[in-house]
């Protein structure tokens, strides 16, 4: 039994190791061997760290936009069902099961300058296809699922007791929503965040889409690697890699803090 | 504080949950809503909670109708089933909750957070998370939240159904002493008869959204007033094409000069109670209730013959 515990637990190791562990590690290490100046230097390079700082103002608009709206979702899922909610769920999936390349070809066709909406905005003087707007879209259009996924689970196994004995209490309803529904679904809310993080940093496909690619403007970091892995600038393409692998663990160390703080709280009495 | 309601009725779509129900529920009394389920006790708990609202009738609090008066205004203490801790906030946290909407002073919400905790005996267990408490604790701390606003009435939706039965007894007991000190008013929902019996002094069978019986336990037991109430009310078998207790039945030797003549077929012992199974040789089965004391008398074993008959004593 013991053994046979073993050898299983020596398969999943090999298993990972073979496809994340070792890999990942030669990423850092080849990242790392021309030293720590040389990683510096190309991460201050001016089209890398112009594709961070997009990468960064792209999540910080874009996360705030899809926990909002995640959290707004599933409460409309779980506490007022209706045939409209049940579309809302299903739409809030098709990221889920479609390609990032379609999601971006889609929004292209929508918001390009000569694109159904794109003509109108344009006319505003607005341009979403190849600039910041359209990378929002895009980003935003994929992590859609990933807060009101983790939420909705948890808001049906707790009902709606504790806000009903709020009630009971006195409270009115916005004290009820900020002191109990919040509070209560605020780690599940925050695994949700983290997810949609990392999806938004990551995403690669629809950005390319949308953004043009455009080197020093509308080049995200995955967008900025990848295109120095094509011009031969390998060093600074790895350096690259290095960092977006090192912020997705990051956020994995969070997620999985978030996770353990969850069930401890969640968990019932005996 | 007493209840009256009058005429009340609630329906979910095309399920009528209730027909226009009427009930007094006097002052300081401890009521049960006893039925089984579906009988719209917990919508009726619910309806007086103003957790729902009645698509007709009237519901007086004390003479005051509050029928359009929302729940936060009722001043009612509700504690449902599951108890519904804020699980993300402590055992303190959790009672001080309704103080701290009625801007409580910080010194008086603390010594009347101490003196909830010591009423419920969870003094102990003040900073403790609900997930950290046993189903029991769980319960007492919600009943103490409940208390926290100094309800007028209190309304229990099956408080001991998600207990060990080793516990509920315990916690039966409690509640009822808790009641009595008190003096509030309370009505605890309940599908389980024995529990009603033993806790509340008035009770209340509902069947199919209406009321069967109100009355006092043993009034209701010894007088039931419909065919409904008597077999919910306790246990019955059928000897001689009648429906009877089995405890008003008895076994005597087959020597005897009265009873009809059967052979048991199983003994069942639990502890104070010992059921006996008789076959009357037309197929029908009967069974008896005696008392520890009164099997071990008889030495019954299957396929004895004994004869069979009505207690003496008994009225039935």
């Amino acid at each position: 039994m013991k053994r046979r515990s073993l050898a299983l637990r020596l398969i999943a190791l090999f298993y990972v190791g073979v496809l994340v562990g070792a890999p990942l590690v030669l990423v850092f290490q080849r990242a790392f061997s021309p030293g720590f100046d040389s990683v510096w230097h190309s991460l201050t390079a001016s089209d890398t760290a112009s594709a961070i700082r997009l990468t960064l103002v792209v999540a910080a608009i874009t996360l705030p936009l899809n926990v909002i709206f995640g959290v707004g979702a599933s409460l409309l899922i779980v506490r007022h069902p209706s045939k409209f909610t049940r579309l809302l769920d299903t739409l809030i999936d098709v990221p889920l099961a479609i390609s990032p390349i379609i999601i971006g070809l889609a929004l292209e066709l929508a918001y390009a300058s000569n694109g159904v909406f794109g003509r109108a905005l344009a006319h505003l003087g607005w341009q979403i296809i190849f600039s910041w707007p359209g990378i929002v879209l895009a980003s935003a259009a994929v992590s859609l699922p990933l807060v009101s996924r983790e939420m909705v689970p948890l808001l049906r196994e707790i009902g709606d007791s504790q806000e009903q004995t709020a009630a009971t209490l006195g409270a009115k309803p916005t004290r009820i929503f900020f002191t109990i529904t919040l509070r209560s679904v605020a780690w599940a809310a925050a695994y949700g965040a983290t997810l949609t993080l990392a999806r938004i940093i990551g995403e690669y496909g629809a950005v390319l889409i949308v953004s043009g690619n455009i080197t020093n403007k509308t080049q995200t970091l995955t967008l900025d690697i990848a295109s120095n892995f094509e011009n031969f600038a390998t060093k600074q393409g790895f350096a690259g890699a290095a960092l977006l692998a090192m912020i997705s663990i990051g956020v994995l160390i969070v997620l999985s803090l978030a996770k353990q703080r969850e069930r401890k709280n969640y968990e019932y009495h005996d | 504080m007493s209840i009256t309601i009058e005429k009340v009725s609630k329906s979910f779509g095309r399920d009528e949950v209730l027909r226009s129900l009427s009930l007094d529920v006097p002052s300081g009394s401890f009521t049960a809503l006893l039925g089984p389920s579906g009988s719209g006790k917990s919508t009726l708990l619910r309806l007086i909670g103003g957790l729902t609202k009645v698509d007709a009738g009237r519901i007086w609090l004390n003479g005051v109708d509050v029928t359009d008066v929302p729940v936060r205004e009722r001043q009612i203490g509700f504690c449902f089933q599951n108890y519904a801790p804020f699980r993300h906030l402590t055992v303190e946290k959790n009672i001080a909750y309704g103080l701290k909407v009625q801007r409580r002073g910080r010194r008086e919400i603390a010594s009347k957070v101490e003196e909830l905790l010591a009423l419920v005996q969870l003094s102990d267990f003040a900073t403790r998370y609900p997930h950290q408490l046993s189903g029991g604790q769980a319960q007492r701390m919600a009943l103490a939240r409940a208390l926290a606003i100094e309800p007028r009435v209190l309304l229990l939706d099956e408080p001991f159904a998600a207990l060990d039965a080793q516990v509920r007894g315990e916690v039966r007991t409690w509640v009822r002493n808790l009641q009595h000190d008190l003096g509030i008013t309370t009505i605890l929902v309940t599908h389980d008869q024995q529990e009603a019996m033993e806790v509340a002094d008035k009770l209340v069978l509902l069947n199919k959204g209406a009321i069967e019986q109100v009355g006092a336990p043993s009034q209701m037991y010894d007088e039931p007033a419909t065919d409904f109430v008597r077999s919910f009310l306790g246990p019955l078998t059928t000897f001689d094409g009648v429906s009877i207790r089995p405890h008003e039945l008895e076994l005597v030797p087959e020597s005897a000069s009265s009873g009809q003549v059967v052979t048991i077929t199983d003994v069942v012992r639990l502890g104070f109670e010992v059921r006996v199974v008789v076959d009357d040789g037309t197929g029908g089965s009967t069974w008896i209730q005696l008392t520890h004391d009164e099997a071990l008398l008889g030495n019954y074993a299957p396929g004895q013959r004994v004869r069979l008959r009505i207690r003496r004593e008994s009225h039935a």
